[in-house]
């Protein structure tokens, strides 16, 4: 038995299952499983749809549920963020399709449509099963909130029998492994020495990345019960995520509870369904990752990891005026509460005539504070702040499903209408000019000053409505088709543009049903599919930007009183509408010899046209420099293939292969087209990322732009052809004169293209292996064709930076006296990473009792290695998310380490 | 049963379907203003149209306001002179080669300090174009309202920014709606926006407010007439260079040549300059007793200040963070503020200056740190060892001091303003009103005037140099020159002065002259290579 969290309906079953059967997922195909909207079997689907369930996840400690599916989807990219949150920094399916708008899948848990903070509320052991809707043709019925893809989660439920308990938990302790190497305090006071440099030298000998570390642990507990009768059933569960973090004073503390309720009412006419699920949680967390581990890794060695029992005070380098002493940074107190409710209720009603009608209501509460103090120690005056806001969210649909089947056809079909609003207000206030830090952020009244722009308020409320028509057709289960016509209409656009259809259509052909595949019985299952549809996006922007309004723009004199005056502050457009991509998607399911041998393989192409996205246009003619308008365009291309193998499958043995692969690549088509009657181009090099710090402001410090005709986020930098002598002992990089006429580092003149920061393969593969109660599971993710800056070195390596920043061991030795950025830190970012290996053991069936149904002992570690030739201290930096960290690895990462997990699992 | 639920569902979907019609979809912001209620009474117009545009005069980010801020209009003026310089120090200021960019005159056509620059002054333009078009909507709906003051002192306004748009890029588009459509992105001449400023200024100067725009009061920080005098005056002095449209075939039209109309009768530029500056000098302007009391803290009494940016740490958010970035940190912190140890003067100013000569300026200690340095309580300022002394080593000072053992305390550094204690944000936020335009360079002006139209400037000189117990002098250009240097430090003149005296594109200490800049091509900056290209501007000469 190898289910590492087991429990509810899922557990029992499995627990039933034959030993041999556990270990590899093949879902029948007449298993009914939720795509959207519409229910169906596997073998009336068209689309590019793939389900997990629990069997499948991953079985490492899990803080987000999305980490169950990480490097089990093909076209999926999960970045986990290292710190304590548990937050996910991003997620793709199928790669960046957007410039602005809502690159993340929507996310909805049974029914409850939401985001990616909507997970960090469900319990990962409480989620039943993950579908992910891929391509247009499915990921339509959700018109434009779908345009990313789809991930649907769907939570335990309750099942008729007695009640039973589950009780899932862990323990696990994380220890730092690797460092960045710097210069000690000796090696420091020696090269200074050497050099003839003058630095303050207090004795010490501190390795501040370690000082400002802790023991990481995490302890892991959720309880469940649940049972049911005929008529009805339940589910409720508690539990508690509580995490300290590998950096001092993180932590975060997460509770959560999910329960669902059902009911059969009128003779099974009606079924009522129920559920809520919330959550609070607590954290703290660093409140800037690149200030704590670049003051940790430069500031001065020699200094002592305690205060100054003279001064009472952090001893400081002045003249480090980028960095910290690392531990003062630490008394930076930044905290989160985040609390999530959200409650929906689902009725079925069993008309005659094979009618359904589906009633559906959610709403979603949520509120953020975060409160932050910066003693005197690290702000000058010190500063509080704090800021809350508070999410609503209420969304009702109706639906009306027929499904028959006459003989030889089998119709399905969906008519739904929709409505949704959201609340989002918040506001924050900064007050700075304390006397004590006694105090904190717990008495605002303690600071002296309120500036003016450090408080402020906001509102909006967006709102959708949407209709929808589905129709699903088969015959004789061979011939599948299916087409969506969904219409959406937005707040957020202008006037004559507040509608956008999205129709979508696929088809299947299930090649194993045809007469002449009888003679072929090692072939269990051949699918071929097709599909092509179009989504709209408009997530990523905000309310009333097609409003002329005015806003609170700054106090001047007026007399002798000073008054607030009001600006546009912004360019307006009227006419802004959808965003629309068009999705092609083809692929095809096997499975070989009683599905020992699993491949699926999908192709698809899509492109995004009339691109939201906040412009650089040219001051004048606009007053402003940027643009939120529909104008560009850009493609995604690729291929996802999954492999199952199962080469041993006996009594007692078994080893299983999955894999998958995705070839992905993306391309920015333009970034002109019309507005208002005129060609509007972006400029032809808009930078994307570039480096921070110490003598990196501005000048030529972009590093990851984007460029028509070129991958979103390439790198594109001067040409280094090696070191060479500065003339007076050091070395300076020395650059390339691309393209005639001198040296010059601008845009347009001596740059380059040097590759692209987003990966061109992506792997994820498991192999596990059982024997007899024993299990082991291994998990190997990595990414290929795509390169890092590492903006870490370029710093880490100037001398000229010595003795005012600390430096790498290497760097004395190379000399290099240089901060200019040029490709010759430019390095290959390509990885295997062996994220987690799992040895469990499973209770025999055999010893089960009435009393204890079932038992599971597990020992994970994580982040066992990694394989890569990348000379920082890990190539698993952002690598998937457009934004100003995307490719570069500026002085902001973490340092690695490991987890080490011991989890139980008891079912009663 | 059946026919309940479809009756039900059938009023459930109407019901959907009627919401989405009936306003679901509309939006209704709450927290902004709509654009009608903005400009709705004479109150609001006031506040909306006219008094926002004070807004960007100072400025809090990079590159925003005519003074203040990094990167901006008075960084462009400063930093690519003689007058001061950012030493690279080690890990330091080298900041992406942008600094030693700004002295060596290498700084590119795409260089993003100089675009965001131009966006800021065509930004605040074309808001001014839209308050004037609000103004005169308002007119219209009320005509017997008396607002012709809000749209004189709006266009005046513009031509001040125009006025730092043409004298920084030469040949740009002369704008004067605020909706402009890419057909109207058609560059004039240097010479017609100079005329058209002119024009503007002459038309709104008498409907300007006679009040003292340094004082508070109603019109504190305000376009004033004679703020407006001064620009013309400005505009005046540089007319050879400004009428001057094709600036680098090396000949320049002759100030005696160009003619101002002013009330009637006709003179040339360097009369037109006496003109306004005595204009001004009617107003009641004066030196102050002492040279310092204009940079005081409270410096809203000086008899000095023409115009200047309103500070006032409580409620304004515009930024001055000229002193905090020129300061050494240990020096910085003796004062409980923060530094980031950077601009410095250059070796021509110490030796304009004299400094360590026996004749060494009396104003060098007013505007300079130099040498040792003591906290307020008069005590020596220490480095953090606690016990070597901050010592500023003027002389040391060069492009590069990286690794040198006086990598971090080479340069005289900024002074000028009197320290507040109170500031807060580093000292970036301070009570001192900056000063954008004052009386000393008015006579300087008036003595240069006179010395070009080929009469004694002597007295307007030695006005300012008595005034700070400086020996006469004789009015020669050289001298006149020297003594601007002397007396606006770090007040952001230097390049205009030294391109009206021919002088900037030439070597200086650390500054090699670049290839075929004798032509003068980097006396305009390259229009922003964006705007060449989207929509066909012509690039300014030699880029």
């Amino acid at each position: 038995m190898k289910t590492l969290f087991c429990c509810a309906s899922m557990a029992l079953s499995l627990f039933q299952l034959q030993a041999q059967d556990t270990l590899k997922h093949v879902l029948r195909p007449d298993s009914i499983i939720q795509i959207g909207y519409a229910k169906g079997s596997l073998s009336n689907l068209s689309g590019a749809v793939e389900q997990i369930t629990e069997e499948q996840m991953n079985r490492t400690q899990i803080i987000n549920p999305l980490e169950a599916i990480q490097g089990r989807v093909a076209g999926l990219t999960i970045r986990k963020s290292n710190n304590g949150t548990a937050a996910l920094e991003s997620v793709r399916l199928r790669g960046t399709t957007s410039l602005t708008s809502g690159n993340d899948p929507l996310i909805i848990v049974d029914g409850v449509i939401g985001d990616l903070t909507m997970l960090s509320s469900i319990y990962p052991t409480d989620i039943e099963s993950f579908t992910i809707l891929k391509d247009a043709s499915e990921t339509a019925q959700y018109g434009s909130r779908g345009a990313s893809g789809v991930i649907h989660i769907v939570t335990k439920k309750g099942m008729a029998g007695q009640t039973r308990v589950n009780y899932s938990g862990s323990f696990g302790i994380s220890q730092t492994y690797k460092y960045l190497d710097m210069l000690d305090g000796d090696e420091f006071r020696k090269v200074a020495s050497d050099r003839g440099l003058s630095i303050m030298d207090l004795g010490e000998n501190t390795n501040f990345q370690k000082a400002i570390g802790q023991t990481g642990w995490q302890q892991n507990h959720n309880v469940a019960f649940y049972g049911g009768g005929e008529q009805s059933s339940y589910r409720v569960s508690l539990g508690l995520l509580d995490r300290q973090g590998v950096i001092r004073n993180e932590y975060s503390k997460l509770f959560t509870s999910n329960m669902n309720l059902s009911q059969k009412m009128l003779d099974g006419l009606i079924d009522c369904e129920l559920g809520m699920f919330g959550s609070v949680k607590k954290e703290r967390t660093i409140v800037d990752e690149q200030k704590t581990f670049y003051s940790a890794a430069t500031f001065n060695p020699t200094f002592p990891d305690h205060k100054n029992s003279a001064t009472g005070a952090w001893d400081q380098v002045s003249t480090a005026s980028q960095i910290t002493h690392p531990l003062a940074w630490m008394d930076v107190d930044n905290r989160g509460l985040t609390s999530f409710f959200s409650t929906h209720g689902k009725l079925t009603f069993h008309l005659p005539a094979d009618l359904k009608l589906i009633l559906f209501g959610s709403y979603t509460y949520s509120a953020d504070g975060n409160d932050q103090y910066q003693p005197t120690t690290v702000w000058a005056k010190g500063q509080a702040y704090r800021g809350s806001t508070r999410s609503e969210s209420l969304l009702g649909n109706l639906m009306l499903t027929y499904n028959k089947r006459f003989g030889a056809h089998f119709i399905d079909l969906l008519v739904l209408g929709e409505m949704a609003r959201d609340t989002h207000e918040g506001f924050f206030t900064t007050v700075t000019n304390f006397t004590t830090n006694e105090t904190g952020y717990h008495n605002l009244q303690a600071g002296a000053l309120r500036p003016w722009e450090g408080t402020g308020s906001f509102f909006e409320n967006p709102s959708q409505t949407s209709f929808l028509a589905r129709a699903n057709y088969s015959y004789k289960d061979r011939y599948v088709l299916t087409a969506n016509a969904r219409a959406d209409a937005s707040s957020k656009f202008g006037l004559n543009h507040k509608w956008g259809f999205f129709p979508s259509v696929s088809a299947a052909w299930n090649i194993t049903e045809e007469r002449f595949m009888r003679n072929l019985p090692y072939i269990d299952n051949l699918k071929f599919r097709v599909g092509y549809g179009l989504a709209g996006n408009q997530d990523g922007i905000d309310s009333y930007t097609t409003l002329a309004l005015m806003k609170a723009s700054s106090v001047v004199p007026a007399g002798n009183t000073p008054v607030v005056t009001f600006e546009q502050l912004r360019n307006i457009n009227p006419d802004l509408k959808w965003e629309v991509k068009r999705t092609f998607n083809t692929g095809l399911d096997l499975a070989l010899w009683n599905n020992r041998i699993l491949l699926s393989a999908n192709y698809y192409y899509s492109r995004t046209n009339d691109m939201l996205y906040y412009y650089d246009v040219s001051v004048p003619p606009f007053p402003y420099s940027t643009l939120l308008a529909n104008l560009g365009s850009m493609e995604n291309y690729g291929t996802e293939i999954a492999v199952g193998i199962t080469p041993i499958q006996t009594r007692d043995m078994e080893l299983n292969v999955n894999a998958n692969i995705t070839f992905q690549q993306n391309r920015l088509l333009s970034l002109s087209g019309m507005y208002h009657g005129e060609l509007v181009s972006a400029s032809e090099y808009t930078s994307m990322a570039g480096l921070n710090g110490a003598g990196f402001h501005g000048g030529y410090n972009n590093i990851v732009y984007q460029i028509v005709g070129q991958p979103l986020g390439v790198f594109y930098l001067p040409h280094c052809t090696g070191l060479v002598s500065d003339g007076k002992g050091g070395y300076i990089y020395e650059i390339a004169d691309l393209n005639g006429g001198g040296v010059n580092l601008e845009d347009g003149e001596d740059r380059y293209v040097a590759g692209q920061a987003v990966p061109k393969v992506v792997l994820g593969s498991n192999i596990s292996f059982r024997y007899k109660q024993w299990d082991l599971s291994l998990q190997i993710n990595g990414a290929f064709g795509h390169k890092i800056y590492n903006g870490t070195y370029l710093s880490y390596m100037n001398m000229a930076s010595f003795p005012d920043y600390n430096v790498l061991d290497a760097a004395p030795q190379k000399n290099i006296k240089d901060q200019t950025a040029t490709d010759y830190w430019l390095e290959n970012g390509n990885y295997v990473h062996f994220d987690y290996l799992t040895l469990g053991w499973t209770m025999p069936r055999k010893k089960e009792t009435s009393l204890l149904k079932g038992l599971r002992l597990a020992l994970t570690v994580n982040n066992l290695g990694t394989i890569t030739a990348y000379s920082g201290l890990t190539p698993m930096i952002n690598s998937s998310q457009a934004g100003p960290t995307l490719g570069v690895d500026d002085k902001r990462t973490y340092p690695l380490y490991r987890n080490y997990v011991l989890s139980l699992s008891i079912n009663l | 049963m059946t026919t309940f639920f479809k009756k039900y569902g059938i009023a459930l979907v109407l019901t959907t379907v009627c919401c989405s019609c009936g306003g679901f979809l509309d939006e209704d912001p709450k927290g902004f203003l709509k654009e009608e209620q903005a400009y709705a009474t004479r109150d609001a117009l006031f506040r909306n149209a006219v008094l926002t545009l004070y807004s960007h005069i100072g400025g809090y980010n990079d590159s925003e306001g005519l003074q203040g801020t990094g990167r901006g209009i008075y960084d462009l003026n400063t930093f690519t002179t003689d007058e001061a310089i950012m030493p690279t120090r080690g890990g330091d200021w080298y900041d992406g080669g942008f600094w030693q960019g700004l002295f060596l005159h290498r700084w590119g056509v795409s260089n993003e300090a100089i675009q965001n620059t131009w966006e800021y002054l065509y930004g605040s333009i074309l808001l001014c174009n839209k308050s004037l078009e609000e103004i005169r909507s308002f007119q219209e709906r009320h005509p017997d309202s008396d607002i012709i003051a809000f749209e004189a002192e709006v266009r005046a306004l513009r031509a001040l920014f125009y006025y730092y748009a043409m004298d920084l890029f030469g040949r740009i588009p002369l704008l004067e709606k605020s909706d402009n459509k890419a057909s109207d992105m058609v560059q004039a001449e240097r010479s017609e926006l100079f005329w058209f400023l002119v024009r503007e200024l002459q038309q709104t100067a008498p409907l300007l407010s006679e009040e003292r725009s340094n004082r508070p009061g109603a019109y504190y920080g305000r376009m004033t007439r004679s703020v407006a005098w001064f620009v013309l005056a400005k505009l005046a002095l540089n007319a050879e260079v400004y009428t001057d449209d094709h600036w680098t075939d090396g000949i320049r039209p002759a100030g005696k040549d160009i003619k101002f109309t002013i009330d009637g009768a006709v003179y040339n530029a360097w009369e037109a300059t006496l003109h306004y500056c005595n204009l001004i000098r009617q107003a009641g302007f004066e030196l102050e007793k002492d040279y310092t009391a204009n940079f005081a803290v409270f410096n809203e009494s000086s008899v000095e200040n023409i115009f200047v940016i309103p500070m006032d740490k409580n409620l304004y958010t515009n930024q001055y963070i000229y002193l905090f970035r020129s300061r050494n940190y240990s020096h910085a912190a003796a004062y409980g503020l923060g530094g980031e140890n950077g601009s410095s003067a250059t070796i021509e100013v110490l030796e304009t200056f004299g400094y360590e000569t026996d004749d060494q300026d009396n104003r060098f200690d007013d505007c300079y740190f130099a040498g040792a340095v003591q906290d307020l309580s008069g005590n020596p300022v220490y480095l953090d060892d606690k016990q070597t002394p901050l010592v500023y080593e003027a002389w040391k000072v060069d492009l590069d001091v990286s690794g040198k053992p006086y990598e971090k305390t080479a340069g005289a550094r900024m002074k000028k303003y009197e320290v507040d204690t109170q500031a807060y944000k580093d000292g970036k936020l301070f009570d001192n009103d900056i000063v954008l335009f004052r009386y000393a360079d008015v006579l300087l002006m008036m003595s240069e005037a006179k010395v070009r139209n080929g009469a004694s400037g002597d007295e307007e000189l030695n006005a300012v140099r008595s005034r700070v117990g400086e020996s006469t002098r004789t009015a020669t250009l050289t001298n006149i020159l020297a003594e601007r240097q002397l007396e606006l430090a770090w007040e952001g003149w230097r390049r205009q002065d030294l391109i009206r005296f021919g002088l900037f594109t030439r070597a200086y200490h650390a500054r090699p002259q670049l290839p075929g800049e004798a032509s003068g091509y980097t006396t305009v900056f390259p229009i922003p290579a964006t705007l060449v290209k989207t929509y066909g501007l012509k690039q300014n000469w030699g880029y």
